[in-house]
C-alpha cells in the first residue's frame, strides 16, 4: 500500500501544488495545504476508488485551499506580488515569457470557481467531466463558467497585447 | 455576457477543445469571414490558449517532494495493527476486569472444611476484639477522667484566685 501511495505521490504532487499554488497564491501555505491533501489521501487509502485518485486529490486540495482562504478572510483578490521570482523549476523558463508570467497573474487574479477551473481544466488539463466532480458541479455550469472565465482572459490578454 | 456572446462563446470553446465536428469547425469559419467580432474573437482564444500551453503544471518544490514521502513513516493512523492504539490498548486492560468480574458472580458453595475452619476464624476474631475492647475502654476511662479532673481543678483554682483578690480591693 505504501508502494501504491508513492506512486500517487510521483503521479499527482505537481498537480495538486498548481493547483493549491494559484488558490493560495502563498507557496508556504500551498506547500502545507498540499501536505494537508497528501495526508489525507493517505489516512483514506483504502476508502479512495484507485481509479479515481486524482479526482479525488485535487478536490480535497481545492476544499481545503478554500478553507484557508475563508479563514484568512483574503476573498480572492488580484496580487501583484503572486509569481514575483518565487517559483522554482523548469516552469521558470516558460515563466520568464512576459505573456506567460502575465498569464499567471490574470488566473491568480479570477474569482472562484473561475480560478479553479481555468487551472484543473486548462492547466491540470483534467477533463470536463473530472472537474465537474472535483467542484461538484454538472457539466453544463462547468462549460459555462469555464467560457465565461476564458472569456475573461482572452479579453485581458488582448488588452496588454500590441 | 448577452445571448449573442453565450451563443458564440460555446461554439469557440468547443473549437478550441476540439469538440467541434468538422463540419460544424468550417461553418464557424466561414461565419467568422463575414464577422469581424466573431474572427478576433476566434483569434483571441487561440493566443489564450498557446499562453496557456506555456504554463503547465508546476513542479512542486523539492521541500514538498519530501514532505509527501514522508507522510507514510509520519501519518500511522492509519488501518495498521499495532497493540499501542488506544483501542487495543483499552481492550488489553478490559481483559483483567471481566476475569476478576466473572470469577466474582460465579455461584460458590464451600464445602463442610471450609465452614468450620470460618467458623473458627470468626470465633478467634470476637475474642480479639472482646479484649482489644476491655483494653480500649480503660484507655478512654483513663484520659477521660483525668481530661475531667483538671478540667474542674482549674476552675477552682480561678474562682478561688477572682475570690481572693475581689476581697483584697475591698479592704483597699
Amino acid at each position: 500500500m505504501s508502494r501504491k501511495y508513492r506512486q500517487w505521490v510521483k503521479d499527482y504532487q505537481d498537480q495538486a501544488w498548481t493547483v493549491a499554488r494559484y488558490i493560495l497564491k502563498d507557496a508556504e501555505e500551498a506547500e502545507d495545504a498540499t501536505q494537508e491533501a497528501f495526508v489525507k489521501l493517505w489516512d483514506n487509502r483504502d476508502n479512495v476508488d484507485p481509479d479515481r485518485v486524482r479526482a479525488w486529490l485535487m478536490k480535497v486540495t481545492r476544499n481545503g485551499c478554500l478553507d484557508r482562504l475563508r479563514r484568512r478572510r483574503d476573498n480572492v483578490e488580484f496580487d501583484e506580488s503572486y509569481m514575483a521570482g518565487e517559483v522554482s523549476g523548469p516552469m521558470q523558463d516558460a515563466e520568464a515569457t512576459e505573456t506567460g508570467a502575465w498569464l499567471k497573474q490574470a488566473i491568480a487574479g479570477l474569482k472562484e470557481p473561475y480560478r479553479s477551473l481555468v487551472v484543473l481544466r486548462d492547466v491540470n488539463q483534467h477533463s470536463y467531466e473530472e472537474v465537474a466532480g472535483m467542484l461538484e458541479l454538472n457539466l453544463a455550469q462547468v462549460k459555462t463558467y469555464l467560457h465565461r472565465a476564458r472569456k475573461q482572459l482572452r479579453e485581458r490578454l488582448a488588452e496588454v497585447r500590441p | 455576457m448577452n445571448e449573442y456572446d453565450e451563443k458564440w462563446e460555446d461554439r469557440i470553446n468547443a473549437l478550441i477543445d476540439g469538440e467541434l465536428s468538422p463540419s460544424d469547425a468550417e461553418l464557424l469559419k466561414a461565419q467568422a469571414s463575414d464577422d469581424r467580432e466573431l474572427a478576433r474573437a476566434i483569434i483571441e482564444a487561440y493566443q489564450l490558449q498557446q499562453a496557456m500551453d506555456a504554463i503547465r503544471v508546476e513542479r512542486a518544490p523539492d521541500s514538498l517532494r519530501k514532505r509527501l514521502r514522508a507522510i507514510p513513516r509520519t501519518h500511522r493512523s492509519g488501518p495498521v495493527f499495532s497493540l499501542l492504539q488506544p483501542r487495543w490498548a483499552m481492550a488489553l486492560a478490559a481483559i483483567p476486569l471481566v476475569i476478576i468480574t466473572v470469577s466474582l458472580m460465579r455461584p460458590d458453595t464451600p464445602s463442610a472444611s471450609e465452614i468450620a475452619q470460618a467458623r473458627q476464624d470468626m470465633a478467634l476474631a470476637f475474642a480479639y476484639l472482646d479484649k482489644a475492647g476491655v483494653i480500649t475502654g480503660h484507655q478512654i476511662e483513663e484520659t477521660v477522667g483525668q481530661t475531667m479532673a483538671d478540667a474542674v481543678t482549674d476552675s477552682v483554682n480561678q474562682a478561688i484566685k477572682s475570690q481572693t483578690l475581689n476581697s483584697q480591693e475591698k479592704e483597699t
